[in-house]
């Protein structure tokens, strides 16, 4: 069987200078603009009046006394269990005690959580925007011609996206145009960013934000969530807690330990 | 240990509070530049740290404390061209300047009121919130406090200082009971903080000893003491303070087993048998003489116990011994 031949092309060792550098110079300083336009962006977090302040905190509170129970006495922690579940049962800490039993606000016509939604669409946009113009900026000017080759072999889809100048029905896919190399450095400038801007910064956030796209866990008090349904719960939660005190035999502990 | 401008200057004694309060003028000048905004100035300036400006909030504290006003309002300034005076911390410190400077107690009437407008606003302005009670307290409105607090914690009840700072007050009162509860729920909170274990079994202790505490309650609240003072040691072993704890409550309750008789409710915690309270006491002595004789030699490790924490326990030690002694003759 004959082997298939080896392609090479001889390319032009300028190509460095005026391909590679350029691009990858401009993608650094993009993503650095980024960061620092999302920074300036950022909005600050919204203020909450007492009585969200006062739910979300009496939540809190009675998760806290279910997990530290074991630090009460049995008799402090019933008394604050029947506080507690009376409370909540009552719905003494709702914010809008006539809402009861509705559904919670739709998401988006509530226009209490709009702004953390705009705040989110406000990071897609500045994703989208500069990379989209850079795609076509290179595809402006740096299309025509293959600048690389993989070392390692890919299959013939790859062709028309990353050879999308170059129209050969023959040429291997391990040769790669410049959008190529684009999307090479998209991936792999993360830990160029970690190192210019720390580790905390947009340009970087976002590729990764894109990998972790998950399931996406419901917050807590986000929006769409039912205070009187978590305040239910965490009545239940309550009530069927077996209770024991770090302070049984805590004397026998400590001689025992400190014998040893 | 020397004191440092990163710690918050609570604790410090006198001495080292002044020593603080004279690095003001190096730690002001270092800082000079950085508060203008042309970017030629701010090219050549040192950046900021990531602890300036906490030192700054020490500094001025400490500053307060040995009466450098003058300094303290340097601070101020600078803290206040750094953040803008819209912030609440800022607006607590500069509260607390004023507090400070006051002369009579028609300023501190004045200072109040402002804080009463400011809370009209902006009911969430915590640290504003906290500025308030603690200058009721400080004017001697000790009831007025504590509703304001009470008030605080009804929409606030995960903040711990709340808490303590609630329970204090009502130690200052003599009502045990609240204060018991306040520091349970500081408890709640910090479940492994050994010190706040400590301080509930000192407030037990107290409160058993009160003059007025009925029969039951005595032997309710030293068992309780014995077993929040030995949780602190378990949680920290060389912690001084749950040692001398341990070693008054167990010599009380050696010293009147008589009283410790009668059944204890179902669920509640049961009196420790005598010999269990002599070991713990026997404990107690032996780790107390052992920190006081390893810190007066200052061996390595052993360095960082308070002095006059230590002198108390060689009070408390040598007093056992003489009576004791006494006893034999």
């Amino acid at each position: 069987m004959a082997q298939v031949p080896v392609q090479t092309i001889h390319r032009d060792p300028q190509l460095f200078y005026w391909i590679l550098f350029p691009i990858t110079l401009v993608m650094i300083l993009t993503g650095v603009l980024r960061h620092y336009a999302t920074v300036l962006m950022a909005t600050a977090p919204k203020k909450l009046d007492q009585k969200t302040i006062r739910e979300q905190r009496s939540l809190l509170h009675g998760i806290g006394v279910r997990s530290n129970a074991h630090v009460l006495s049995t008799s402090s922690f019933n008394a604050r269990r029947d506080a507690l579940t009376t409370a909540y049962e009552s719905g003494a800490y709702l914010k809008d005690p006539e809402r009861r039993g509705q559904a919670p606000p739709n998401p988006m016509s509530d226009p209490s959580s709009m702004d953390g939604m705009m705040g989110m669409m406000k990071n897609q946009m500045a994703m989208i925007i500069p990379n989209t113009l850079i795609m076509s900026w290179i595809n402006a000017f740096f299309s025509g011609y293959v600048i690389m080759k993989l070392p390692f072999p890919l299959t013939i889809k790859f062709k028309s996206m990353l050879q999308a100048g170059v129209a050969t029905k023959d040429m291997d896919p391990r040769w790669m145009s410049s959008i190529s190399w684009y999307f090479l450095c998209f991936f792999g400038l993360q830990s160029v960013f970690n190192f210019l801007l720390g580790n905390d910064n947009a340009a970087s956030q976002m590729a990764q934000q894109m990998n972790q796209m998950g399931p996406q866990q419901a917050q807590m008090f986000g929006p769409g969530v039912d205070p009187d349904k978590q305040f239910l719960g965490e009545a239940e939660n309550l009530a069927v807690l077996e209770h024991y005190s770090v302070l049984d035999n805590v004397e026998e502990r400590l001689l025992s330990n400190a014998k040893l | 240990m020397a004191p440092s401008l990163l710690h918050p200057p609570s604790q410090l004694s006198p001495g080292d509070a002044l020593q603080l309060s004279q690095q003001a003028p190096s730690v002001l000048q270092n800082s000079a530049s950085t508060t203008s905004s042309s970017p030629f100035n701010a090219l050549l300036s040192n950046p900021e740290t990531a602890d300036q400006w906490v030192q700054h909030e020490n500094l001025l504290l400490s500053c307060l404390r040995t009466g450098d006003e003058v300094a303290a309002n340097r601070c101020l300034e600078k803290l206040l061209a750094r953040f803008s005076e819209d912030n609440e911390r800022v607006m607590a410190l500069r509260g607390l300047v004023k507090e400070a400077e006051a002369q009579n107690n028609g300023e501190l009437e004045k200072v109040l009121h402002e804080y009463d407008q400011i809370l009209s606003n902006n009911n969430t302005n915590i640290p504003i919130t906290k500025r308030r009670i603690a200058l009721l307290r400080s004017m001697g409105r000790l009831s007025d406090a504590v509703s304001s607090l009470v008030q605080l914690l009804d929409f606030l009840p995960t903040d711990a200082e709340a808490w303590s700072e609630l329970a204090d007050l009502y130690l200052l009162q003599g009502m045990y009971q609240q204060a018991i509860y306040a520091t349970e729920e500081v408890l709640v909170l910090a479940p492994n903080a050994w010190n706040v274990h400590a301080r509930l079994g000192e407030i037990l202790y107290m409160a058993a000893t009160a003059p007025g505490a009925a029969g039951g309650s005595y032997q309710k609240y030293m068992t309780e003491a014995v077993k929040r003072f030995s949780r602190s040691i378990e949680l920290c072993d060389d912690y001084l303070r749950g040692y001398y704890g341990l070693k008054l409550v167990t010599n009380k309750l050696l010293k009147n087993t008589g009283k410790a008789s009668g059944k204890s409710d179902e669920g509640e915690f049961t009196l420790p048998d005598t010999k269990t309270t002599e070991r713990l006491n026997q404990l107690a002595t032996s780790k107390l003489s052992e920190i006081i004789r390893r810190s007066t030699a200052r061996e390595t490790g052993w360095r960082g116990y308070d002095e006059l924490e230590v002198e108390a326990a060689r009070k408390l030690l040598s007093e056992e011994a003489s009576a004791a002694s006494g006893i034999e003759r």
